[in-house]
C-alpha cells in the first residue's frame, strides 16, 4: 500500500464531513422552506409533475448520448412530433392553414391508446433520423460532431413540415382525456401544516404518474432484459460488443426508437398540461432537456431523473409575478450546481486510462 | 477442407501496410500459433478475420464460405470467437451477464444455463465472482472471464489474442493449462502471442510473421529448433 500524506487525509476526511454536513443542512432547510412558503407544498407537486416530464424527455438524449457520445439536436423536434400524432390519432382536425386542413383521420383513439400510439410514431421518426442524419455519416468515418449540425438540420424541417402541413396554430386535447374526474384533488391542508389547503391539479397527477412509470419500464428494458444488456454493452464498447454477435447497428435504431418514444410522450404529456403551442413547441424544451442531463450528470439514467425534478421543482418556486424569470431560474441552478459538482449531481469522474 | 483459409490477404491502417498477401489455413481441431515481434501484424489478421479491421484485399474463408464483406455479428453467427487484445471484458456489467451476452447469439437458455456452469467449472474464481461488476477483477480473473465469454457462443474457431499479455507467471500458466484442455476437447484455437516459446510449445503448428508479412512457418517442434526463430524470439 502507498503511504499517504497524514494532514492531506485529515483534510479529506474533514473535507467529506464539512461536504455532507453542509448537503444536510440544505435539505433541511429546504424542506422547512418548502412547507412554510405560502404555497409551498403545492409548487412541490407542481414542480414534481412538469420535473417528470423533464426527466423522460432527457432519458430522450441519455439514451443515445450514452451509446453514440452525442447529443440528438432533434428531440425537441421529435417532442413536437410526439404531441402532434397524439393529438390527431384522436381523431380531431386540423385547423384551417396548411396543406391538411381540416382534414382528420376516419377513426379517434381513446387518449391514452392515441398517447402510446403517439409515442410509437414518435419513435419511429427517431429510427428515420438515426438512418438520414446519423448512420451515413457514421458509415464514412465522419467526426460524430459533425451529427450535431445534421441533426439540427433535420430539427429545423421536422419544424418547417409540421407548418406546412398542418399551420402554426395552438392545438388543445380534448376535455377530460382520461374520462370524467375531478379537475382538481384537494388534500386539505394536512393538520394545519401549511396555511392553505393544498390542491393538485387530477392532470398533475396523471403526469407525472405516466413519467415515473415510463422511467421504471425503461430503466427495466435496460437493466433485467437480454436487449437492454447487450445494449449497455454497446455503450461501454462498441468494437467488442459486435466480437459476441451483437449487431451495433440494430442496437443503435432500437435506441433511436425509445428515445424518440419517451420524447414523444413527453411532448404529449405537455400538451396535456397546457397545450401544443404549435411547430416551435419543442425547441425551449429541448434546450431545458439540455439543462436536466447535464445537471444530473450525462449519460446516467438515474441522472436524467433527478436532473429533471430538481429543475421541475426549482421553476415551480418562482413566484407567480416572477413568472418570466424561470427559464433563468432553471439555468442558474445548473450554473451552481456545476461550479460545485462539474461531473453533474449523479455523474462520476471519468478516470481516463492510459 | 480446412476450417479456415485465408488467401492473399492485405490490410492497410490509413497509407500504412499492416499485413501483405498473407496466405494461411486451420485444419479443424488444430490449435496454430502466430507469433512475431510487436507491430507485426498478428493482431490485425485476427481483427481482419473478425472483420472489425477492413481487407484491401484477399478472401478469408470460413468452411468454405468466403467471410471478408460480412459484419462482425455475422462472422461470430457462423461460429467464430474472438477473445480481443487486452481482454475488453464489460467492465459495468456482472460476470455472470458477460458470459450471458457471449452467448447472444444463441436462444436454447437451458443449454446456456448449462455452458455457464460449464465455464465455472473451468474457471471456478469466476464463479467466486459471478455478481461481481467485471470491472473489479483482476488482470487474470478478467483475462479467464474473456476467454470463457469467448466459448460462450460455443465457436467452431477461437481467436486468442495475447492471452498472456501483462499476467503473472502463475497466471500465464493457468492460462495455458486451460487451453491445452481446450485443445484437448477438439476446439479449434488461433492463438496470437508474444511469447513464443509458450504458445509453440502449446500449438500444432505455427506462423511467423515480420512487419506484416509471413516468413516461416511449420510444425511447432521444427520451429522450436529453427535458429532463426531461436535467435530472433526464443532468446
Amino acid at each position: 500500500m502507498k503511504l499517504t500524506d497524514q494532514s492531506s487525509q485529515q483534510y479529506r476526511r474533514l473535507w467529506w464531513f464539512a461536504s455532507r454536513g453542509l448537503a444536510a443542512v440544505a435539505a433541511v432547510l429546504l424542506i422547512a422552506a418548502v412547507i412554510g412558503a405560502p404555497s409551498g407544498l403545492q409548487n412541490l407537486f407542481n414542480g414534481l409533475a412538469i420535473g417528470g416530464v423533464y426527466a423522460i424527455f432527457a432519458l430522450g438524449y441519455t439514451l443515445i448520448f450514452s451509446i453514440l457520445r452525442i447529443i440528438n439536436f432533434a428531440h425537441g423536434a421529435i417532442f413536437t412530433l410526439g404531441a402532434y400524432f397524439t393529438y390527431f390519432l384522436t381523431g380531431a382536425a386540423v385547423g384551417f392553414n396548411g396543406l391538411l386542413a381540416n382534414q382528420k383521420l376516419p377513426f379517434g383513439l381513446p387518449f391514452p391508446l392515441a398517447m402510446i400510439g403517439g409515442g410509437i410514431l414518435a419513435g419511429l421518426c427517431g429510427i428515420f433520423i438515426e438512418r438520414v442524419a446519423f448512420r451515413p455519416l457514421r458509415n464514412k468515418g465522419a467526426d460524430p460532431l459533425l451529427t450535431l449540425v445534421s441533426s439540427l438540420g433535420v430539427a429545423v424541417a421536422i419544424v418547417n413540415i409540421i407548418q406546412l402541413l398542418v399551420g402554426a396554430e395552438i392545438y388543445s386535447y380534448p376535455r377530460n382525456p382520461f374520462g370524467e374526474m375531478p379537475a382538481a384533488l384537494n388534500l386539505g391542508n394536512f393538520g394545519g401544516l401549511t396555511a392553505r389547503p393544498i390542491i393538485i391539479r387530477t392532470i398533475q397527477v396523471i403526469i407525472f404518474g405516466v413519467s415515473m412509470v415510463t422511467v421504471v419500464l425503461l430503466t427495466y428494458f435496460i437493466n433485467g432484459t437480454k436487449t437492454g444488456k447487450a445494449l449497455r454493452a454497446v455503450a461501454e464498447d462498441a468494437t467488442t460488443s459486435s466480437l459476441l454477435g451483437i449487431n451495433t447497428n440494430r442496437l443503435i435504431l432500437i435506441t433511436f426508437f425509445l428515445s424518440g418514444l419517451v420524447g414523444g410522450i413527453a411532448g404529449t404529456l405537455v400538451g396535456l398540461s397546457v397545450n401544443v403551442s404549435g411547430p416551435y413547441f419543442g425547441i425551449n424544451f429541448g434546450l431545458k432537456g439540455l439543462a436536466v442531463i447535464v445537471l444530473g450528470g450525462l449519460g446516467d439514467i438515474p441522472g436524467a431523473v433527478v436532473g429533471g425534478l430538481v429543475i421541475g421543482v426549482a421553476e415551480s418556486f418562482v413566484p407567480s409575478e416572477y413568472v418570466a424569470y424561470k427559464e433563468a431560474i432553471a439555468f442558474a441552478v445548473l450554473f451552481v450546481v456545476l461550479l460545485l459538482r462539474p461531473q453533474g449531481l449523479l455523474g462520476r469522474v471519468v478516470v481516463q486510462k492510459v | 477442407m480446412a476450417l479456415l483459409e485465408i488467401e492473399n490477404l492485405s490490410v492497410n491502417y490509413g497509407g500504412i501496410q499492416a499485413l501483405q498477401a498473407l496466405s494461411l489455413s486451420i485444419a479443424q481441431g488444430e490449435v496454430v500459433t502466430l507469433i512475431g515481434a510487436n507491430g507485426a501484424g498478428k493482431s490485425t489478421t485476427l481483427r481482419a478475420i473478425s472483420r472489425i479491421v477492413n481487407a484491401r484485399q484477399g478472401r478469408i474463408l470460413f468452411e468454405g464460405k468466403d467471410i471478408s464483406r460480412l459484419s462482425p455479428h455475422e462472422v461470430v453467427r457462423l461460429g467464430v470467437a474472438h477473445s480481443p487484445e487486452g481482454r475488453r471484458v464489460l467492465t459495468r456489467q456482472s460476470v455472470y451477464d458477460n458470459l450471458m451476452l457471449g452467448a447472444y447469439i444463441r436462444n436454447d437458455t437451458a443449454n446456456i444455463k448449462a455452458d455457464i456452469d460449464l465455464q465455472f467449472k473451468r474457471f471456478p474464481r469466476l464463479q467466486e465472482r459471478r455478481n461481481q461488476l467485471a470491472g473489479t477483477l483482476s488482470g487474470g480473473e478478467q483475462q479467464m472471464l474473456a476467454i470463457a465469454r469467448a466459448l460462450m457462443s460455443r465457436p467452431r474457431l477461437l481467436l486468442l489474442d495475447e492471452p498472456s499479455l501483462g499476467l503473472a507467471p502463475l497466471i500465464v500458466r493457468e492460462i495455458f493449462s486451460i487451453i491445452r484442455e481446450l485443445h484437448a476437447e477438439g476446439v479449434t484455437i488461433l492463438l496470437v502471442e508474444q511469447n513464443a516459446s509458450l504458445a509453440l510449445q502449446n500449438a500444432d503448428r505455427g506462423y511467423v510473421l515480420e512487419a506484416g508479412i509471413l516468413t516461416i512457418t511449420g510444425k511447432s517442434s521444427e520451429l522450436l529448433d529453427d535458429d532463426r526463430v531461436r535467435q530472433a524470439y526464443l532468446g
